[in-house]
């Protein structure tokens, strides 16, 4: 079986180099519990609403009913969070908030929900914390390893390509990532949604968590493509503050980010039911 | 959720399949094409799971690209519908792909289209015409209606926006934009974009 150390050490020893990525993830070495069916084991004891779904249609020989399969459920993936991201003329803007839950709690108010990739590309968490934080951290070393054997910059559509496939290689074992790779390079900014499903969609804005929808209103009632940079900034921060409004699984800070050809900066960090009251007052004054 | 419409008519095969891709009520995307070509004469419309029907769909391509390579000769759509098949029915009690394909293509040998359906449960049958998704509910009637042998473009692209009015009409789920593809001797084109709104009076505007 495998264990962290060893996949990191196999990476450097790798010898197919140049211009294949050959990891641990994308062969079919996969990384299990050390455990007969692991499968199987994977299966039992995911309790993803999702999944529970749609596999019940899709999966014709799993046919444990629903109510048990969700009694029996030892992990409850959660996407108790609010991310989003938009790219425009003159960049990529990135906002997050930074709660965590538990259940009915609040477990930190102060999360790192965007992982840098590399100095031109963010990853953000949506989903199982530990999950995200891995595969994007992973994702960095994959990136760093490209430049040095190629002597170019990654793409953020193939940095989004490589991830996309390890999630795809562990399809069904329960892992819950919903992060939104995003960056600026050659082509200009680019924002991809990688799922733990195994999907992977291009497109100008996204948001993504319990929150997503709120913040899909302000988003899409503000957005165009020539926004300017202040504008845009405003955008993001005016959505996230709306989904932790009404989303109780939001909240904590709203972070801010832009990514443009010089890399990403991160702007403002506020607390996010000030901001709702500083906005609030702004109103009140134009009246 | 996905709606995919495919017959085939007078030396060609025409496809339509909607633009959406989305999470449960969610739509994340407007403009997403579902009608992948395999090579220069085949299209492969994906419906299902987006990450299965990409990964999927992919390794076909490939594939389909790599006995081009090995062998200097391309595949007939049936070989490409058999291949694909098998491919579902070895996945389908092991790992199985949640997608359901509609495989259209033209044989320069045969000078003929035709229309493969395939589901996730790795059957397979060559049919004349016929939908995926939400969409077969309601436009496998008007196709037994009105589908004929042998349709000129201009009869078929109507009976298509026929189906595509219905859909947009009778799906509670909004899909109203679809993406219309030909493929014929030359290939495969792009026939419109369509945003269909059954309310007004010029139902059918062209998106370009």
């Amino acid at each position: 079986m495998f264990t962290l150390g060893s996949v990191l050490d196999n990476d450097f020893k790798s010898t197919i180099e140049d211009f294949s990525f050959e990891t641990e993830f994308s062969t079919n070495q996969l990384m299990l519990p050390n455990i007969e069916k692991p499968f199987e084991f994977a299966q039992s004891i995911i309790g993803l609403e999702k999944d529970l779904q749609e596999n019940e249609n899709q999966l014709m020989f799993h046919q444990q009913k629903k109510e048990e399969r969700k009694e029996r459920a030892l992990i409850k993936g959660y996407k108790g969070t609010t991310t989003l991201a938009f790219i425009y003329e003159k960049g990529t803007v990135v906002a997050v908030d930074s709660r965590a839950t538990s259940g009915q709690y609040i477990a930190s108010q102060s999360v790192q929900k965007v992982v840098p990739v590399n100095e031109y590309m963010l990853g953000t968490l949506a989903g199982g914390a530990a999950d995200c934080q891995f595969f994007l951290a992973h994702l960095g070393r994959i990136c760093n390893l490209y430049e040095l054997r190629n002597n170019e910059k990654i793409s953020v559509a193939a940095a989004s390509k490589l991830l996309n496939n390890i999630l795809y290689s562990y399809r069904n074992y329960g892992l819950s990532v919903g992060s939104m790779i995003c960056g600026y390079d050659t082509r200009g900014p680019q924002l991809y949604y990688i799922d733990s499903d195994g999907s992977r969609l291009k497109n100008s804005l996204f948001s993504v968590g319990s929150g997503s929808p709120f913040a899909y209103g302000v988003l899409d009632a503000g957005y165009r493509w020539d926004l300017s940079k202040e504008e845009a900034l405003d955008l993001g921060r005016r959505a996230i503050c709306a989904a932790t409004f009404k989303d109780s699984y939001s909240g904590g800070t709203v972070k801010v980010y832009h990514i443009d050809e010089n890399g990403w900066v991160k702007i403002s960090d506020d607390d996010a039911s000030e901001l709702w009251y500083r906005y609030e007052e702004k109103e009140k004054k134009k009246k | 959720m996905d709606s995919l419409v495919g017959f085939v008519g007078k030396n060609y095969v025409l496809m339509a399949g909607d633009t959406n891709a989305g999470r449960s009520i969610m739509r994340l995307k407007e403009d997403f094409d579902k009608l992948v070509p395999v090579d220069s004469h085949k299209i492969l419309a994906k419906s299902g799971e987006i990450g299965d029907g990409n990964q999927f769909c992919n390794l076909i391509i490939r594939n389909v690209s790599l006995y081009r390579i090995n062998n200097e000769t391309e595949l007939s759509t049936k070989s490409v519908a058999h291949y694909t098949r098998r491919q579902l029915a070895t996945a389908i009690r092991k790992n199985p792909y949640s997608v359901n394909l509609l495989l259209g293509g033209y044989d320069k040998k045969d000078q003929k289209g035709s229309l493969y359906y395939l589901d996730y449960l790795g059957s397979s049958k060559k049919i004349n015409y016929g939908a995926q998704g939400y969409a077969a509910l309601f436009v496998g009637s008007i196709l037994d209606r009105f589908w004929k042998e042998d349709l000129d473009f201009e009869d078929g692209l109507e009976l298509m926006k026929k189906c595509l009015r219905e859909v947009e009409k009778r799906l509670i789920i909004g899909t109203r934009c679809f993406l219309i593809k030909m493929i014929n001797s030359d290939g495969i084109a792009v026939v419109e974009k369509v945003m269909i709104n059954s309310k007004k009076k010029n139902e059918i505007e062209e998106e370009n």
